[in-house]
This record gives structure tokens, C-alpha cells and sequence, in this order.
């Protein structure tokens, strides 16, 4: 069984401002989970100015406590992020997975950051889904049980990292000044 | 700015965001002349722009990421890495779900 998620919103802020941000969103208080960051491979495509980013981010474990000592796992977990940011079309697009109980469970988030269709340049809507399945090694039963406790975990980080991001852009460029740095 | 895992390389790593992040905002402006230049001429200050990240962050990121080498090879995170990239490479956005 897949537990889906997927929710979609938007940032008073212009696509540019938000991409700036989007390097600069941790650490931030309301995420707290997230203790590195770090850029392992990055280029600009020579044909479509594409920058392609490839982080790890380093993480209090998702899964709950008692799920990780069954498994064997450490505290810490790794997220592989693969992340497209295309200055010409504006568009981001943002491919997560985890690396760490990666053989018990795979946790698939993406990401996309597009200016609003209403307001395009004050205004970025963002759309995230996310899958999460038990790999069969797993009981039944167990696999389950992680399945939603890790999906109620991500729910509870989406909404914090919306609040933490927001606080992380009003810090950097205030809440009345939404000029758009890319028009 | 975010840590790095290694904390030894922490002071590396703002250095590299630092440098970035700064190339980064130019980079979004749009080229001189606006988006009515020729579509040549705005490739060509792509192209320009790419140079100057590797001119400014180049050396700044080669150290950075020496420093990381390690860091990953002992968590033992080089092999995930691997393996992750061999099932998923992501060359390319996938490009039914970039187009919201």
C-alpha cells in the first residue's frame, strides 16, 4: 500500500524572491529536523541555463522512534534533493528521496515553484505530493503502521515548513517589498 | 546558513553559499537590454554568467567539496549516494510535473 500526499499553496512573494530564499530556508525554528544542508554536485546547463543542484539534507529521523530501533537505524537520516531551477521559463522543480532505511521504506517528495497564473509577479504557487511505501522486507502489519505514522510525520513538517519558509523570506525581504528582482 | 554535516567543513560551506547565493541573484536578473534582446544575444549572457560562477565559486567550491569527500565515506553515505543515483539519475526535470 502507498500513502499519498499532496497539497498545493502559495507564497506573497515573486518566484525570484522565492528561489533566492529557497538556499537560505534553513536552518529555520520551525524546522528544526533539518540539522545540514549540504551541496554535493551543482552545474549551470551550457544549452538551457539550467542549474541543476544535488543537496543532502541532514535529518532528525521521520520515522518514529520505536520503528527506527526495530529497523536498526541511527538518529540521523539523509534526503538525496535534485533540484531544477530554469531562470528562463521560471520554473523550479525539486525531486527528494531518502537515502537512510532506504531498503525498508522509500519516501518520494516533489516539489514545484511556479509563478501564480492570477498574480505572476508578486505571487508563487507552490504544489508538493509525496509517496510513501513500506518495502516488502517489512511485515505487513509493521510496514503499515510506518507507513502512516511517517505520513502524519510529513504532514506536520509540510505545515511547519511553510511557516518556517515564510518567516525565512520576510526575514531576507521584508513583507511590503515584493519587487519582482527577475522582471 | 545551514551546517554542513562535517562541522569541519561548515566554514567552507558558508563561504560556497555565500558565493553562490550572490551569483545566484544576478543570475535571475534579467540580461541587459531586457527580455527583448535576441534570443542569441540572451544565450550568450547565459553563457557568460556560467563563466563568471565558475571564475568566482570555482576554487571556492573544489575546496569545499574535497573537505565533504571524506565526511561521506565514513557515514558510509557514498554508497547510498550511488546507488540512489544508479536507480534515479535525474539528468532532467522531469517535464510533466515542472508544467503547473
Amino acid at each position: 500500500m502507498v500513502q499519498y500526499f499532496s497539497t498545493a499553496f502559495h507564497y506573497d512573494h515573486p518566484w525570484s524572491r522565492v528561489q533566492v530564499g529557497m538556499w537560505q530556508k534553513y536552518p529555520n525554528p520551525q524546522c528544526a529536523h533539518v540539522v545540514s544542508v549540504d551541496v554535493i554536485d551543482r552545474s549551470v546547463h551550457p544549452e538551457t541555463g539550467v542549474i541543476r543542484t544535488e543537496r543532502l539534507v541532514g535529518c532528525k529521523q521521520a520515522a518514529p522512534g520505536w520503528a527506527i530501533r526495530f529497523l536498526g537505524g541511527t538518529e540521523d537520516a539523509y534526503v538525496r534533493e535534485v533540484s531544477f531551477v530554469d531562470p528562463r521559463t521560471k520554473k523550479t522543480w525539486i525531486h527528494s528521496t531518502n537515502l537512510s532505511l532506504c531498503e525498508y521504506m522509500t519516501v518520494v517528495e516533489k516539489i514545484t515553484y511556479v509563478p501564480s497564473t492570477s498574480f505572476p509577479h508578486t505571487r508563487t504557487h507552490f504544489h508538493q505530493t509525496a509517496e510513501i511505501q513500506a518495502r516488502t522486507k517489512l511485515w505487513k502489519t509493521v510496514g503499515q503502521k510506518i507507513e502512516q505514522m511517517s505520513l502524519d510525520r510529513f504532514k506536520q513538517n509540510a505545515i511547519r515548513g511553510k511557516e518556517g519558509f515564510e518567516g525565512v523570506l520576510r526575514t531576507l525581504f521584508g513583507e511590503d517589498n515584493m519587487q519582482d528582482i527577475s522582471s | 546558513m545551514a551546517h554542513s554535516l562535517k562541522p569541519q567543513c561548515t566554514p567552507l560551506k558558508h563561504k560556497y553559499d555565500a558565493c553562490f547565493n550572490k551569483w545566484f541573484e544576478g543570475y535571475l536578473q534579467p540580461p541587459p537590454g531586457g527580455n527583448s534582446e535576441s534570443e542569441e544575444a540572451q544565450r550568450q549572457w547565459q553563457r557568460d554568467k556560467r563563466d563568471e560562477y565558475e571564475r568566482t565559486c570555482g576554487k571556492v567550491w573544489d575546496g569545499y567539496r574535497a573537505c565533504l569527500d571524506g565526511a561521506l565515506t565514513e557515514k558510509g553515505l557514498d554508497d547510498l549516494l550511488q546507488q540512489a543515483r544508479e536507480e534515479n539519475p535525474l539528468i532532467e526535470a522531469e517535464p510533466a510535473e515542472a508544467r503547473h
